[in-house]
């Protein structure tokens, strides 16, 4: 008994689709086909092409309207970008000594470093730990002012840095304002047994053992966002170590990623953002 | 046909020089050889162990072989554009010392690159900078230009010195002789006009070569340093003409010292008056100078800007001041000057000499002061202070190079007719 009154009561409330769409001037037919192959779209069982093309004449026909595709950007992969947390950062070094002992860099050589800024005056005393990894600058003076393109801006947002070509000159280490890049001067961890017969892959790329004069031994050598482990789907060695998880990696061209919601926030900032090289390392204050 | 006698009696005179003069001459070589070996033996060192044997560190990434090179390249552009003077301006007064400046402007381009070389992290891949190019690279630019700048200087050279080469060729038989007509690449007219048409030779390649030295080889070389907007010190659009200035300053002084230098070791008498000028001429330049310098100190000291007055402090008080206040200012500027404006010093030609000797010297302590302060303040505030001084391997390759520099120019100026008669400098005023 209540259920059927209960059926009765939703039918009188209840509205049926070809109704609403009956008291509308335009097609009845063509608006439910619409929904109907809107649905499968977004299922990704029909195309967007295809969709358009199906209903492009008769949109126009019916509401006299175009219908075309979205032009989009073109977007292929990822650029990547990392935000730092300084009130996370506690100033460990354990991304300086991950870094160094993923990429084995030689000695005087460190593409990461924490900085420590200590403010005010006892008892109004803070200190704050700035970590620094290459910037991966959109408009990085390191690859402008390179006499052979051997240091370059990728598409994946990456400054990559050709060792097999690189002459040597450092006039990028001069033009970096961040002082991030350093010369291999070919020294070596002589006190641990075998160190130079390993090799750091970086940019996936395996070349024996460390000789004299050989490749990467007297080129300039920086951060890459440890593109080797990147390739495999893993973060970089500093962000995946980090002991506060003070570091964020992603894509930034993803409104989505947690990177790009970081960099929106009012804490964001970058360094010496007033040399226009806009950095894709964001850190929060 | 009286212009040829003079040179002819000109080379005669040269030619049986007193024995003294040919015994230092040999002693001269043989000690420039014998620190061309020790110099030699550095740079193998370096060669074989890679720049970890210099001082150099990652944040002083550019030290003494970057300032000695551009040391260098300054002194070819002065050079090359005091012979413009000559050849292009008519200041034929000057003109003793036109074809010696040629020279000198080639051999000192020859010791810059030879520096920078050194310098390279990779010496195997040099020719990458000539097979790759960076067209926003002012570096690119540079090593392209420097190359455009050797052959005109050379074929410059050579117009000025054909006649004198075809007429060695005839009178000399000896090594000399068989030298200048290799070098004189066929060419026999020594006529008039012939000679009227190198003249306008060199006034064509001297015009074609004034923009490119100051604004290629030497202003692009201060443009270098300039457009590193990371380096505060250097990034003002008065850096490359304080270089193209200073260039004129120690080019003058250099050919000055060469000339006298050479003249008194050979047992020639020195033109006092054209001495005397060109040394008016480089106080002139060096003027100039201070003045470009003392406003590019004086609107950073005003502004107050915290990263430039941090490179200015290390200058001024830091532990390689005595560089600045004592190289650069008071042995570089203020004796020189005083000893070419004094009347009771400026009548001997030693005191002139020594005044260029101490002008030149001076602006190496301004090469390095280019180089070396800037790069100690790292561009982060938070890290600490780097430390440079050059090492023994870095001054036993230097010595090495200079003394190669100065091999090259004693040959070539043993060799070559590169001095000019005064005939024929009576022959052009």
């Amino acid at each position: 008994m209540i259920t059927e009154d209960a059926n009765k009561l939703l039918d009188r409330f209840r509205q049926k689709g070809e109704d609403i769409l009956g008291g509308s001037k335009y097609s009845t037919a063509l608006g439910l086909n619409m929904a109907e192959d809107a649905r499968l779209l977004s299922q990704g069982k029909m195309s967007e092409e295809q969709f358009v093309q199906k209903y492009e004449e008769k949109v126009s026909k019916e509401f006299n309207q175009h219908l075309a595709m979205v032009e989009e950007p073109k977007k292929d992969g990822p650029r990547w970008g990392m935000v730092i947390d300084l009130r996370k950062c506690v100033g460990c070094e354990t991304c300086t000594v991950s870094c160094k002992a993923e990429n084995l860099t030689p000695p005087g050589v460190s593409y990461n470093v924490v900085m420590v800024e200590e403010k005010g005056t006892f008892p109004n005393v803070n200190r704050v730990n700035i970590p620094r990894p290459c910037m991966h600058c959109d408009k990085p003076p390191c690859v402008s002012v390179c006499p052979v393109r051997a240091t370059y801006k990728a598409d994946d947002g990456i400054v990559v840095q050709d060792n097999d070509r690189c002459i040597g000159c450092r006039y990028c280490m001069v033009a970096c304002p961040y002082g991030a890049r350093s010369f291999d001067f070919g020294e070596n961890y002589d006190e641990m047994t075998s160190y130079g017969d390993v090799t750091a892959p970086e940019h996936g790329m395996d070349r024996g053992e460390r000789e004299k004069n050989k490749t990467p031994i007297g080129t300039v050598r920086k951060c890459n966002f440890c593109f080797h482990r990147l390739q495999r789907g893993e973060e970089p060695a500093c962000v995946e170590t980090c002991i506060g998880d003070a570091r964020y990696f992603g894509d930034l061209d993803d409104p989505n990623s947690v990177v790009s919601k970081l960099a929106s926030s009012p804490r964001a900032f970058r360094l010496k953002e007033e040399y226009g090289t806009k950095p894709r390392v964001i850190y929060l204050r | 046909m009286a212009s040829i006698q003079a040179i002819k009696n000109e080379m005669q005179t040269e030619e049986t020089p007193t024995v003294n003069v040919e015994k230092r001459f040999k002693i001269w070589i043989a000690s420039l050889i014998l620190l061309m070996v020790v110099g030699g033996g550095a740079i193998a060192y370096r060669a074989i162990e890679g720049l970890a044997v210099t001082n150099l560190n990652n944040f002083v990434p550019w030290g003494a072989w970057v300032a000695f090179y551009i040391f260098f390249v300054g002194l070819s552009a002065g050079a090359f554009l005091l012979s413009t003077l000559i050849f292009v301006f008519g200041m034929y007064q000057y003109e003793k010392v036109g074809r010696y400046a040629l020279f000198t402007a080639l051999v000192c381009m020859i010791v810059a690159l030879t520096f920078i070389l050194l310098d390279l992290g990779r010496m195997d891949r040099a020719f990458n900078a000539m097979t790759y190019w960076n067209v926003i690279s002012i570096l690119s630019w540079e090593v392209r230009f420097y190359l455009i700048y050797k052959v005109l200087l050379a074929t410059e050279l050579w117009f000025a010195m054909r006649k004198d080469l075809i007429i060695l060729a005839m009178e000399n038989k000896g090594w000399k002789g068989k030298l200048s007509k290799f070098l004189a690449l066929g060419s026999t007219d020594i006529s008039k006009e012939a000679v009227k048409k190198d003249h306008r030779w060199m006034k064509i390649l001297g015009i074609i070569g004034i923009p490119i030295a100051i604004i290629g080889v030497h202003g692009g070389t201060g443009t270098l340093f300039a457009a590193v907007a990371a380096q505060p010190y250097w990034n003002t659009p008065l850096f490359p003409i304080i270089f193209v200035v200073s260039a004129l300053v120690s080019g003058t002084a250099l050919l000055i010292a060469m000339y006298v230098i050479q003249r008194k070791a050979r047992g020639l008498d020195v033109d006092l008056p054209m001495v005397k000028a060109l040394s008016t001429l480089m106080i002139f330049f060096l003027v100039i100078d201070l003045g470009l310098e003392f406003y590019e100190f004086l609107v950073a000291g005003l502004s107050q800007k915290p990263d430039k007055m941090a490179v200015l402090s290390v200058m001024f008080t830091g532990p390689y001041s005595w560089s600045f206040w004592g190289v650069q200012l008071f042995l570089g500027a203020v004796v020189p000057i005083f000893l070419v404006m004094s009347k009771r010093t400026n009548k001997s030609v030693g005191t002139l000499a020594i005044a260029a000797v101490l002008v030149v010297i001076g602006i190496i302590g301004v090469r390095f002061n280019i180089v070396v302060p800037t790069q100690i303040i790292h561009p982060l505030k938070w890290m600490p202070e780097g430390y440079y001084a050059p090492n023994l391997i870095e001054w036993l390759s230097s010595v090495g190079v200079v003394a190669m520099g100065l091999l090259i120019y004693s040959m070539g100026a043993k060799a070559l007719p590169l001095e000019v008669s005064d005939e024929e400098v009576m022959d052009h005023v």
